[in-house]
């Protein structure tokens, strides 16, 4: 036999060994290990094959170059066919791989919008509804629109520096302290300010209140109060408008409670229940704007009338989702995130 | 304020149920908290609100169950017989601190037996959870938590001089009060002094020296008003709060003050013995005249949506105390009770009819007038980006406002000043109004991480506080903030996703920003409209390590007020283009030093309007074949006209021309 002829051999041997082996494969990382033997860059036989073709004589190699093309192309093919043939399992017999469309899917992780943002949304699509434009206002504030206004006096204890976050801006004390706003009633008052009557808003946002963070405290939550103030308002306005919207909140007709209380911002002043699940549920403080409150926005009390309501939304979302612990809000576990 | 039922027995007849009265006293403002056995005695606690401080003795909470059942209401007798000296031959008063205390009255018992208190009074304290002392003190006690006056009694015979001096502490003064605790008294605190020293502090708590023990035979018992501010201020500064100060915190009924005294002295001669001096003491300002008050009958329509009828107006303001009622067909007229201070107004008699008269009253199905909400811009914005952002994974958070001031001093990128600080931290150690998210964000990942919740991706979008120069109140900016463990390239696609969303044209980016927290060179500036959008980068590795990171952290922050402003929320239709699309790829090797951006800029002004689309593909290193420092970009062009089909060739030439302005611009040399 020539040289020629035995290299001729060779590369025969070396398809069927190939095909062989492609078609034996059972999973893509014995398909892999194959192709790797066989048609690797560095250390496949073919390789070491083509590299024999120099012990050949000049004028045999073009003949045993077209052979080796030839030879390549089948082992790729061969490749190719068992490439797809893994590939379709479904028509491939049993000892092939199979399409297990009971492997999970490719799912994207979508992240989670924040329950105190989605209780939020909730109350302002309610309120929106109900005719209640969102108003926003500074969280950092002063005494006339975090007190005066609101007709608390700067005796009232609710002024004490120890119950408010009071800003250390000595050089600034000549426009009068600034505080963290321990309440939105602020932007009511701003709202008031700026436009005539009738107002019909929500303001929604962070108030500072200096509590010992525990379960059910935290020195910082968000509140929504809402205020509509116009010719002939009436608590029977303030205890319909409570009530549609508790219909709309928790998804049923339900009735409304007051009980009294005491705001200085509003008189009368009440506690406003909800009658839910078989009980009261505290919903939030209510009343009628106190008409100092309505003068010193530059409003005549005897012209207009109007009603405010507020709650805490962290109060309404911990019973939304039976969360047990405010700080949990705050904390920004993703695995507490993740839930809502 | 808790009650004993036993006790309300003396002053009213009380319904049989008393789930069903305490029910009754919630709906008309006096929240029950609870109610618990205590012996044959029921207490029942119940939460009085600071306008109600006429409620914070037995004799206030039996008034309202009169009103509300309609019973008489039987107050005991106070006249006490009165056989010793004139009182002016025992003592004087002499009221320095007159904004203080403004009233003080007193009477004087001679010969008394101090000894255990009679069981029924025992009994009565122990309900309400009064600790039991002797007699004299009990009575004091007793009376209190009758009517709603604070007492205190004085070992006459230990008190120095013939005078009583309500004045102000001197510097340096202390006092050992009946708790037995010393208390360093400071100018502006209100006392009681003899000829020699503090012997109480006024309306507060008395002195350990002149409390009343066993050998004690002569009683001053005094029964005064004080300043509400100053009692809170100095219960608050020694940490001392009493049933004293709680109720002249919140005010006493000016006529109940020298009532209390009488019916205190009652008690004590009628329980201890002794002998009554004759006449009191009562210096100060006399007892206001309450004011008259006329309710319009209108006016309760006007606010309740109710009209209740003149008599039961009448009737409700007679019973709760009113008096000289007149009634013409318009309005109700009434004098105020004095131990009712918050009567003031037309408003504050609407409030008593509403709740005694019942809110259950007040309807809860009216018609209110329709109106129609308009929202803004930023409540259609703001859900667009968190939309957005959870589509890409990450989790909204929610942190505080108020940071430590090494937080606060982390991140420079939107003002140079120093943070707004806060009297009270909001948090141990956190009293900077924050300048920025971003220091807030790296410590939820950081505690996410120390969960080993690496993946946390998180953003929130909150206000900063900017200090301005020329203004009181700091600019608050709305602000996105976002960290990523996943690489620059998301953060960066994050915004620039947002933007997308939002319809806002590309910002323009500088590389060259220094802001602290990011890594120098890898951090972006973007500016839009001229005006500052925010930055993207990498944290750096120094404040990895403030932060207690350990994973690598990318993180994008932004002002929401721009994005709000440059938002197009409605799109504006084009025609899509009928003519097919041209792609081409290009493979450009440039040196290290040239940066994409440039390229993409240079790609876009020689492509003109036929380029439809440009996207980056990769960076390619080969230095065997290209040689060191230089690098491969790789990116396709897609070309479409909206007028005509464009041809090969046109684009081949266009495509040669972008090649020959990149090598002009960045020595580019085209991949053969």
């Amino acid at each position: 036999m020539t040289a020629l002829e035995d290299y001729l051999r060779q590369l025969d041997t070396l398809a069927a060994e190939a095909t062989s082996a492609f078609q034996s494969a059972t999973t893509p990382e014995q398909l892999e290990e194959a192709r790797v033997a066989y048609l690797g860059a560095r250390q496949g036989k073919l390789k070491a094959i083509q590299k024999g073709m120099g012990q050949l004589e000049r004028a045999d190699r073009p003949e045993a170059g077209k052979k080796l093309n030839e030879v390549k192309r089948r082992i790729e093919s061969a490749f190719q066919a068992a490439k797809e043939a893994l590939g379709t399992a479904a028509a491939a017999p049993a000892t092939r791989t199979r399409f297990d469309p009971t492997l999970p899917g490719d799912r994207p992780r979508l992240g989670h919008v924040h329950p105190i943002t989605q209780t939020i949304e909730v109350l302002k699509e309610i309120m929106g509804r109900l005719g209640f434009s969102v108003a926003e206002g500074p969280e950092i504030e002063d005494e006339w629109h975090n007190f005066e206004a609101l007709n608390i006096p700067a005796a009232h204890p609710a002024r004490d520096p120890l119950e408010n976050f009071y800003l250390a801006t000595a050089e600034r004390q000549a426009d009068g302290p600034l505080l963290l706003r321990s309440q939105t009633s602020t932007v009511q008052i701003r709202v008031m300010e700026a436009t005539p009557p009738p107002v019909r808003i929500i303001s929604l946002g962070r108030v500072y209140r200096p509590d010992t963070a525990d379960a059910t405290h935290y020195p910082l939550f968000h509140q929504m109060e809402g205020l509509l103030v116009d010719r002939h308002v009436t608590m029977a306005d303030l205890k319909s408008v409570l009530r549609m919207f508790a219909t709309s909140y928790l998804g049923e007709d339900v009735h409304v409670r007051f009980r009294p209380s005491f705001f200085p911002f509003t008189e009368p002043s009440v506690e406003a229940d909800f009658w839910w699940n078989d009980e009261w549920v505290e919903f939030g403080g209510a009343g009628m704007v106190d008409p100092h409150v309505l003068q010193a926005v530059g409003y005549d009390p005897e012209a207009v009338s109007g009603f405010a309501f507020g709650l805490g939304v962290e109060r309404l979302c911990m019973r939304r989702h039976q969360i047990t612990d405010i700080r949990e809000f705050y904390r920004n576990d993703v695995r507490f995130l993740r839930q809502f | 304020m808790i009650v004993s039922w036993d006790w309300l027995h003396q002053y009213v007849d009380l319904p049989d149920s008393v789930e069903e009265v305490t029910q009754r006293l919630s709906m008309a403002g006096l929240n029950h908290e609870s109610t618990t056995l205590k012996g044959s005695d029921i207490a029942v606690d119940l939460e009085v609100t600071s306008n109600r401080p006429d409620c914070l003795g037995h004799i206030g909470v039996a008034r309202e169950i009169a009103v509300l059942y309609d019973r008489p209401l039987t107050l005991p007798p106070a006249e006490p017989h009165a056989s010793g000296p004139p009182i002016e031959t025992l003592t004087r008063v002499r009221i320095e601190a007159e904004s203080a205390c403004p009233r003080y009255t007193a009477r004087v018992i001679q010969g008394v037996r101090v000894g255990p208190s009679p069981d029924w009074l025992a009994q009565r304290l122990e309900t309400i959870g009064v600790a039991v002392i002797n007699n004299i003190v009990d009575i004091t006690n007793y009376v209190l938590f009758e009517c709603g006056q604070p007492l205190h009694a004085f070992d006459f015979r230990k008190l120095a001089g013939p005078e009583i001096i309500v004045r102000t502490a001197r510097e340096g003064e202390t006092l050992v009060a009946i708790d037995h605790r010393e208390y360093a008294l400071s100018p502006e605190m209100c006392v009681i002094a003899d000829a020699e020293r503090p012997v109480a502090l006024g309306g507060v708590m008395g002195g350990e020296a002149t409390e009343v023990g066993n050998e004690t035979v002569d009683l001053l018992i005094e029964s005064a008003e004080f300043d509400p501010v100053s009692i809170r201020n100095t219960a608050r500064k020694l940490n001392l709060h009493s049933p004293s100060s709680y109720r002249f915190e919140r005010t006493v009924d000016p006529a109940g003050v020298d009532w209390a005294s009488r019916r205190c002295c009652q008690l004590i001669l009628e329980i201890a013995g002794g002998t009554l001096a004759q006449g009191s003491i009562d210096v100060g300002r006399p007892v206001p005249e309450p004011p008259r008050l006329v309710l319009r009958l209108s006016q309760i329509e006007r606010i309740l949506g109710i009209d209740v009828p003149r008599e039961r107006v009448a009737e409700i303001l007679r019973a709760l105390g009113g008096s000289h009622l007149e009634a013409t067909s318009e309005t109700v007229s009434v004098t105020a009770p004095t131990w009712r201070r918050d009567w003031q107004r037309e408003i504050d008699l609407i409030e008593e009819v509403a709740r005694i008269h019942g809110y259950e009253e007040i309807p809860e199905d009216v018609r209110v007038p329709m109106a129609v909400s308009q929202p803004r811009k930023i409540d259609q914005v703001l859900p667009q980006v968190r939309h957005g952002l959870t589509a890409m994974g990450f989790d909204e958070a929610l942190t505080a406002s108020v940071v430590p001031q090494a937080w606060a001093e982390a991140f420079g990128g939107w003002s140079a000043g120093p943070p707004l600080r806060t009297e009270t931290p909001l948090l141990r150690g956190a009293d900077r109004l924050r300048l920025s998210l971003l220091p807030s964000l790296l410590d939820a990942r950081r505690y996410n991480e120390s969960l080993g919740n690496l993946d946390a991706e998180l953003f929130e979008t909150a206000f900063i506080y900017l200090p301005e120069a020329d203004r009181p109140l700091p600019r608050e900016q709305r602000t996105l903030g976002l960290v990523t463990h996943q690489g620059f390239a998301r953060a960066r696609g994050a915004i620039e996703t947002i933007l997308e969303m939002l319809r806002i044209e590309a910002p323009v980016a500088t590389s060259d920003a220094k802001v602290s927290l990011f890594e120098p060179g890898r951090v972006l500036r973007w500016e839009l409209d001229g005006r500052l959008l925010g930055y993207v980068g990498e944290i750096s590795d120094t404040a990895r390590r403030e932060f207690g990171l350990r994973e690598r952290v990318a993180a994008a922050e932004v002002s929401l007020e721009l994005l709000e402003a440059m938002a197009q929320l409605i799109p504006h239709y084009t025609p899509p283009s009928p003519y097919p699309a041209i792609r081409r790829d290009l493979n450009l090797i440039v040196d290290e030093s040239v940066r994409w951006g440039d390229v993409e800029t240079t790609v876009r002004q020689t492509a003109g309007e036929w380029l439809e689309s440009l996207a980056f593909q990769e960076v390619y290193r080969d230095p065997k074949k290209d040689g060191a420092g230089k690098k491969r970009l790789l990116f396709s062009m897609t070309f479409r006209s909206s007028e005509r089909t464009l041809t090969g060739e046109e684009i081949d030439a266009l495509r040669d021309r972008i090649v020959a302005a990149c090598t002009q611009a960045h020595g580019a040399v085209l991949l053969a």
